[in-house]
């Protein structure tokens, strides 16, 4: 929490004002009591009316001075708070969507989305209410300690009393609850556990017919949270009616004492009426400032999270200005490149190398978990390679100012993702000065014209949030389009054809040789189907590159790519498909 | 909103509070006693200012020879008042605490037992989470906002009540003045309020619009970077950012309002009661103690009004936590199974489906008079793209899910005359989409058969390819696991799924092949568990590998939702249709 108050100092002179505005109005407050002594003492006892008329009318001011610090002080108080809030808000968003792909990792979507929104506004909630009531208490106690001590000194020791039965109380009850509450939060997470459990496995429990020992579990788990709730209710129920009797207590004290002391002096009849209020103005202060500690403790869990963000050091340093001249023809070229996860003792990727030349496809194909889709994240410099060199167009991809590189890249990921907005701002949304032929193509080509033409505004149509209301084939389509619009040297299509029928997937491959007759095609793929025909396909297994070959090379050669195929292919077309290979290859070496 | 809008929603509103109000009906009693303790410990502890003025008074006529004797029994009076006041108050909310306690307790497992009773449909259509929070949040608000307000409501009115009365009793022109300040200051305050509400709604609002545009964002970051969009998302971001922190502005400004308007009226009452009540004390119209009494009422005063004036809030979410609980709770149940039910000693395997139509909505027909008949032993696979509805099957089967029409029986037997544990017990199911609660492996294994011992286990799993991969944990058995635990793959958790349906022995399997989220090595062992679980057994498998396909009896061909074609791989190949399109598609030359 306190990390985050950095982001209070833009707003520093306004929180001068906020504490000025905030004293004027403890300190005018706190007079009425004093002035009320005044009355008894000099009005009512003398009995002169126009004393008392004239303490009216200075209370009156004071009140209106008091309301008008009370109004400065609020509204001050929700303007930083908010002010506070919406940089806070900003810079975690700032930083998540320029964070690369790697550090993004370590946090899920769902858990930096709550980062960003309820966190932040958990902090700006506590923000606020340390700048109202945690800063007024303090400036109560302190001037109500005053003014008492001013009022009636000979009394002051009931000030210590009252104190101290309040912080004991106070402290008292915290001992007694606070062991449990870890305890109690563990329960609740297992309740919820069971619960969610009780969810997701819905199918499994069924099946089993297991509904009986699921409840058994619960029930054994809401019993002790229950036990322990009641425990945790019955001491912190303690404190309403301990407070109540310390209050009433302290100000019989007054009272009594005050009597006593009539006969010493007969203003302790006003003043210790006075007393009375500013003792209890005194306890209150102390009961607020123990709430910090309730409060705190959840919001500092809500800084912690932002400040985790944020400290996220961007482990990928870019250039201001590419230095160098790229190659006017496109190439992608590894040079025996390492990558492995920080803190991860296996090498993900093991010293690849390969060249990709202008106008040719090169496919990556292996298991989960050989490393292809790393490996191809590496181009757009996604991920950082931990050792050997990757040149974009004959230059060092470290060497590039980050969107010179980007715009030769048309990326198109695993997943089809698209922006709510329209099919339009979707397909040009990496190239906005795009002309509408030119995303008439991308549409064509990625055969998603068909089902565009079909909708009721056409590229107008709407799209909503995530893509959710078209299919996923025909937002795996759109997300194609979108890279080809972009009209790019470099193509990189991860995986992204799988979730097209074959058909679909011929024809986008085959309309596709339009635009990349000059650029470079990098393609991952699961099916055998649409990797055969490409210039080179790298064979990738748990991170080495285990063949490098054309389709009919390969099968004679490369045993995981046998495998592979043969997974993918009846028993009597792997024979003919492995025949016809052997039979090519011994051609070509006649040749 | 329009006047039929919010008859509507008050009507809705009344329905779900007195659905509340039966809920409660069993803490009757206690909560009763609880609100007759409030009221006592209210009017003991009115008392305590006029007391205390007493005191003053007595002093101030007996000075300068203090009447001891009478100031001290006043003073045991105010301590025994307010002792006893703080005793009932504590008594009251002991009360409370257990009712309340009892009370979430109760719910939650309500909650719990109709989400068993609740068909499966229900989290077809519905988040786990919307049930979650149900569970978590809205009892949460229901039994704290339920306790809270039966002490606010009690405590507020006796106080409001018997402060009145009192400040009748001493000065009837300086409670006049009270009367007129402090009702004006609610009214000012509740309008604030109502600004401030429609702030925190439109806040609210924002913030919903904010959040999608950030899901948005962050779900599509890859896109974001791959197509250099970051400055833009963050200009878009920036709009949203400021519309919200201007609307959270305001919403803060006039909720904090509240606070020094209520202050200035506050403190305008106490000017004019000391100064009026003193000119009053001079005339001699009413003693000294009593203005200080007074003095100390009107403070009291102000409290109970605010506080019955927020009860309107605490009241609309007690009502939303309760509608969204009873609403769940009020879902249609599954149809209860048929009485008396009929039960197979011995499966055999024999399926047939009769006729069957079945749609998950009701204008949209997805399987359409369909009839198989699958004979002991048989391997049955379901193919066809993905989205085309293999799960349906399945659904049906495990009675997930009832047909529309037709009917499905096993050796004979309809299985909707069947209990649906029973007909689900003759199955064993893998899926793709494994399942594992948190506990040891052991209890995982042995989720399917309760009665298993440590052997039958440790043979299920060394058949399955996986006992070598569970003794490996660092405490074997005992380890424990769960759906997130990363200590074993994908893949493994697909293998100890195969020896838990291998544990509970089921005469008929149902498997889904698991596409791409496992290496080529797990697969394998995965395959060769596989064909020991299928073995002998009627099954039916969600294929994806041809291998698979061509070595099954019967190919059932899914497409957009309904079974297109049935037959086995070379009847399918030479009838030229769909499955032969996907075939052939697959390695199509050229």
């Amino acid at each position: 929490m306190l990390k985050l108050f950095r982001f209070l100092r833009p707003y520093w002179w306004q929180v001068v004002i906020l504490v000025l505005a905030t004293a004027l109005q403890v300190y005018t407050v706190l007079r009425l009591p004093a002035l009320m002594a005044d009355i008894i003492n000099n009005g009512i006892v003398p009995g002169d009316n126009n004393f008392i008329w004239m303490a009216g009318f200075k209370m009156i001011g004071l009140a209106i001075i008091s309301a008008i610090g009370s109004l400065i002080s609020s509204y001050f108080a929700a303007r930083i708070g908010t002010s506070y809030a919406r940089d806070i808000r900003r810079a975690v968003f700032e930083k998540v969507i320029n964070l690369n792909l790697l550090d993004l990792k370590e946090f899920s979507t769902a858990s930096l989305l709550t980062r960003t929104t309820n966190d932040v506004t958990q902090v700006q909630m506590v923000t606020i209410m340390l700048l109202s009531i945690m800063l007024r208490a303090p400036l109560f106690l302190v001037i109500s300690v005053i003014m008492a001590i001013q009022t009636a000194p000979d009394m002051s020791w009931i000030i210590i009393v009252g104190a101290v039965a309040i912080i004991g109380s106070a402290i008292m009850i915290m001992a007694l609850v606070m062991p449990k509450f870890k305890i109690f939060q563990e329960l609740i997470d297992k309740v919820t556990l069971v619960t969610r459990e009780n969810l997701t496995g819905l199918r499994v429990v069924r099946a089993f017919d297991n509904e009986k020992v699921e409840k058994k579990k619960f029930v054994k788990n809401n019993d002790a949270l229950t036990k322990l709730l009641i425990y945790i209710d019955k001491v912190l129920e303690l404190q309403n009616p301990m407070v109540n009797i310390i209050f009433n207590g302290t100000t019989l004290l007054c009272f009594w004492v005050g009597i006593t002391l009539l006969s010493k002096d007969f203003a302790y009849l006003g003043n210790m009426t006075a007393f009375a209020q500013y003792v209890t103005h005194v306890m209150m202060s102390f009961l607020m400032m123990s709430l910090i500690f309730v409060t705190l403790p959840r919001a500092n869990v809500s800084a912690h999270r932002i400040n985790n963000v944020l400290a996220t050091k961007e482990k990928i340093n870019w250039r201001d200005k590419t230095n160098g001249v790229p190659d006017k023809t496109p190439s992608v070229e590894f040079k025996n490149v390492d990558f492995y996860y920080p803190e991860a003792s296996e090498k993900v990727l093991n010293d690849i190398s390969f060249k990709a030349e202008a106008g040719q496809t090169t496919a990556f194909i292996g298991s989960t978990g050989s490393g292809k889709s790393t490996l191809i994240n590496l181009v757009p410099r996604f991920y950082e390679a931990t050792s050997g060199e990757i040149l974009v167009n004959g230059l060092s991809v470290k060497e590039y100012d980050k969107k010179d590189l980007i715009k030769r890249i048309g990326f198109v990921p695993q997943r089809g993702m698209l922006f709510a907005g329209s099919v339009k701002s979707n397909i040009k949304f990496g190239a906005p000065n795009a002309s509408d032929e030119q995303m008439h193509k991308a549409a064509r080509i990625a055969q998603a014209e068909n089902f565009i033409e079909r909708l009721p505004q056409k590229y107008n149509s709407h799209i909503a949030q995530g893509g959710s209301n078209v299919s996923g084939g025909q937002k795996q389509r759109l997300s194609i389009a979108r890279a080809i619009c972009k009209n790019p040297e470099i193509f990189i299509f991860d995986d992204a054809f799988s979730a097209l029928d074959m058909k679909t997937d011929a024809r986008l491959r085959e309309a596709l040789k339009d635009v990349t007759e000059s650029a470079v095609v990098l393609i991952v793929a699961q099916r055998v189907s649409t990797i055969k025909d490409a210039d080179q396909i790298v064979v990738l297994n748990n991170g080495h590159v285990v063949g490098k070959g054309k389709h009919l090379e390969l099968l004679n050669d490369c045993s995981i790519y046998q495998e592979i195929v043969k997974s993918q292919l009846s028993d009597k077309e792997y024979s003919a498909e492995l025949k016809l290979a052997a039979k090519t290859v011994k051609r070509r070496a006649n040749e | 909103m329009s006047k039929t809008e919010r008859a509507a929603k008050n009507k809705s509103m009344w329905q779900s509070f007195k659905v509340f109000l039966k809920s409660i009906k069993g803490y009757r009693i206690p909560i009763t006693i609880a609100v007759i303790l409030t009221i006592g410990s209210a009017i003991l502890g009115l008392f305590i200012p006029k007391i205390l003025g007493d005191m003053t008074t007595i002093a101030v006529n007996s000075y300068p020879e203090l009447d001891w004797p009478a100031l001290g029994s006043k003073a045991i009076l105010a301590i025994a008042l307010f002792c006893g006041s703080a005793a009932l108050n504590y008594a009251q909310a002991f009360i409370l605490a257990v009712v309340s306690a009892k009370y979430t307790k109760e719910m939650r497992e309500r909650i719990l037992d109709k989400i068993f009773r609740l068909p499966i449909s229900y989290f077809d259509k519905h988040q786990y989470g919307d049930t979650l929070s149900r569970m978590s949040n809205d009892v949460d608000v229901l039994t704290t906002s339920m306790s809270q307000e039966i002490a606010d409501v009690s405590l507020s009115l006796t106080t409001l009540i018997g402060v009145m009365i009192i400040m009748l009793t001493i000065s009837v022109p300086l409670s006049l003045i009270v009367f007129l300040v402090v009702p004006i200051s609610v009214v000012v305050v509740a309008r604030i309020m109502h600004y401030a509400q429609k702030f925190f709604r439109e806040q609210q609002s924002t913030l919903g619009v904010l959040n999608s545009e950030i899901e948005e964002d962050y779900a599509g970051s890859i896109v974001i970077k791959s197509n250099s969009y970051e400055d833009d998302a963050l200009v878009e971001f920036d709009k949203i950012n400021e519309k919200l922190t201007n609307v959270a502005r305001k919403a803060q400004v006039f909720s904090s309002l509240s606070f020094p308007v209520t202050h200035i009226f506050t403190n305008l009452g106490y000017v004019g009661v000391c100064a009026l009540g003193g000119i009053f004390v001079v005339q001699g119209q009413i003693s000294i103690g009593d203005i200080q009494a007074f003095i100390q009422y009107v403070s009291r005063f102000n409290r109970p009004i605010t506080e019955i004036a927020s009860t309107t809030s605490t009241l609309q979410s007690l009502l939303a936590a309760s509608e969204r609980i009873f609403e769940f709770l009020n879902e249609p149940e599954e149809e209860p199974d048929a009485e008396p039910a009929k039960t197979i000693d011995k499966v055999k395997g024999e399926v047939e489906f009769h006729h069957v139509n079945f749609g998950y909505l009701p204008d949209t027909p997805i399987i359409r008079d369909f009839s198989v008949k699958i004979k002991p032993g048989m391997k049955v696979a379901i193919v066809g793209p993905t989205g085309a509805g293999k799960t349906t099957i399945i659904n049906l089967l495990m009675r997930f899910y009832e047909p529309d029409s037709g009917y499905i029986t096993v050796d004979g037997i309809p299985t909707r005359e069947m209990k649906r544990a029973d007909v689900r017990k003759m199955f064993g199911m893998v899926l793709q989409d494994t399942w594992l609660f948190s506990g040891t492996v052991e209890e995982n294994l042995r989720y399917g058969s309760l009665s298993a011992s440590l052997d039958d286990i440790k043979k299920a799993a060394k058949a399955s390819n996986v006992n070598h991969i569970i003794e490996a944990l660092p405490k074997g058995y005992r380890s424990m696991i769960s759906e997130d635990s990363d200590n074993i793959s994908a893949g493994e958790k697909q293998l100890i799924t195969i020896a838990r349906a291998m544990v509970a022995n089921p005469p008929m399997m149902i498997l889904d092949e698991a596409t791409s989220n496992v290496d080529t090595r797990t697969e394998q062992l995965i395959q060769e568990s596989f064909e020991k679980l299928t073995a002998g057994r009627t099954s039916f498998v969600i294929a994806h590998r041809l291998s698979t396909i061509r070595n099954s009896d019967l190919i059932l061909v899914m497409r957009d939702g309904a079974v297109v074609e049935q037959g086995n791989h070379d009847e399918l190949l030479k009838l030229g249709g769909f499955y032969a399109e996907l075939y052939n598609s697959q390695f199509a030359e050229g």
